[in-house]
């Protein structure tokens, strides 16, 4: 019990000391999460609105699609963009691996499904006299879409924060796709796993501490957007 | 009599269930027709598909003697010339000057123009000075009254009114009779569904009674 509350003063006084390493880690943790967050949501909102609005039986294989994608393991995730982004492979001379763009584009096919699924949501939930009634008053598909948006914006925001808090707390893709570089493309969760193996559990613990933070906040915010 | 719609053999189906069963039927421009029936006679699927936002199965449908290809463009141009007034209307978030703008808005008028045609549209249903207040924190009288605004703001060629005066108090209702009744005298078709037997004699209108999806009795 000692070392953990050993472990937890100095995670506390690495934290308050403003450590570079710790600093680094979550600055790169926020950057890359918030610019795959971008990319999923203007590919996700896009797409769930447009499953979301079609009844057929495309849009049934759609939503069977988005459940699984949501459910594929980062690791497995990492492992096709490797494949993709190596040496050997097709995207390969763009030279992006182990950089944090490679992590964005792993973030960003991580959040999409979770984006576009919860955007699906919330169109279904919709009132369902949104739409015709955009349409009687002379709107045209894309305007009415737009309105329907912007009446569930609540619920839209709410699937763009989902996916920053997938992509936030994520490892396997930070790790295989970013290769955990030191003041590079170290994020928060593979520098917990880097540290916590060398022993340095209170490093580990300091940016565990962080991390908790942003994903409470993530999840306040998310709470309070749920509510409206 | 100036023809608005003519609809020839026009059915609806849902899976096996027939919803609007109508072999012919002429709306003259200008004239007020009362559509009466019991509950799933088929009264709001026929003003759905006079709204031009419910395909028929089957059947023609000509609007001011053109026949309307619901995969075309057509369809879009005259829905901009028909306003449907839901039984339960819908308001947007926002301001009551943002719900009577937004069919104008998507006409592209703007500005002074905008402001003008809010303005007397909420005048005519006596609602002056609602124009900046919060749409959602209105009555269910003084919503119907805005629904009732955003669609005359536009000036329709054809106004379709779902039980526009069920669930609303009795001044609300005078009044909202009184705008309604007002209509064809501007050259307006309205289509107004109702439960009230006394409303096309009161109304001087025409009066259309549906059974099961099909057209029982009309007096145009």
């Amino acid at each position: 019990m000692d070392f953990l509350v050993s472990s937890f003063a100095a995670a506390l006084r690495l934290i308050g000391s403003f450590s570079p390493d710790v600093l680094d880690a979550v600055r790169t943790s926020l950057l890359v999460s918030a610019g795959a967050t971008v990319f999923a949501a203007l590919f996700g909102v896009p797409v769930g609105l447009a499953v979301g609005l079609t009844d057929s039986r495309l849009s049934g294989f759609a939503v069977t699609a988005l459940n699984t994608l949501m459910a594929v393991p980062t690791v497995v995730v990492g492992l096709l963009v490797y494949g993709f982004l190596s040496r050997q492979g097709p995207l390969g001379g763009l030279g992006l691996l182990f950089t944090p763009t490679a992590i964005v584009i792993g973030g960003t096919l991580l959040a999409s499904p979770i984006v576009a699924n919860y955007t699906l949501a919330s169109v279904r939930g919709a009132d369902s006299r949104i739409l015709p009634t955009a349409l009687t008053l002379g709107a045209g598909p894309f305007r009415a879409a737009a309105t329907l948006v912007g009446e569930i914006r609540f619920g839209v925001f709410a699937a763009v924060i989902a996916g920053f808090g997938r992509v936030v707390a994520e490892v396997g893709v930070a790790m295989m796709l970013g290769g955990n570089i030191r003041g590079y493309t170290r994020t928060m969760t593979t520098a917990i796993a880097l540290e916590t193996s060398k022993g340095e559990f209170s490093f580990g613990m300091a940016l565990g501490i962080v991390l908790m933070t942003v994903a409470l906040i993530v999840n306040l915010f998310l709470s309070l957007l749920q509510r409206r | 009599m100036t023809e608005r719609y003519r609809l020839l053999s026009i059915t609806k189906r849902y899976g096996s269930n027939v919803a609007v069963d109508i072999d012919s039927l002429t709306l003259a421009a200008g004239r007020l027709y009362t559509l009466t029936g019991a509950n799933g006679a088929g009264k709001s699927t026929l003003l759905g598909i006079l709204a031009f936002l419910t395909p028929p199965t089957t059947g023609e449908i000509f609007y001011a003697g053109e026949r309307i290809d619901w995969k075309s463009d057509i369809v879009r141009r005259r829905r901009r010339k028909v306003t449907l007034l839901h039984q339960s209307p819908y308001l947007f978030d926002g301001t009551v000057f943002r719900n009577v703008a937004y069919g104008l808005k998507a006409r592209g008028i703007a500005g002074e123009a905008t402001l003008r045609a809010v303005d007397r549209a909420l005048e005519t249903v006596g609602l002056e000075g609602f124009r900046d207040r919060d749409a959602r924190k209105l009555s269910g009288g003084e919503a119907q009254r805005v629904a009732m605004a955003r669609a005359l703001a536009l000036d329709p060629e054809v106004l379709l009114l779902d039980e526009p005066l069920a669930n609303i108090d009795r001044e609300t209702a005078v009044l909202l009779e009184t705008v309604i009744a007002s209509l064809p005298s501007r050259g307006t078709t309205v289509v107004m569904t109702s439960h009230d037997p006394d409303h096309p004699a009161r109304l001087n209108g025409g009066a259309i009674v549906l059974e099961g999806g099909k057209v029982a009795h009309a007096d145009l």
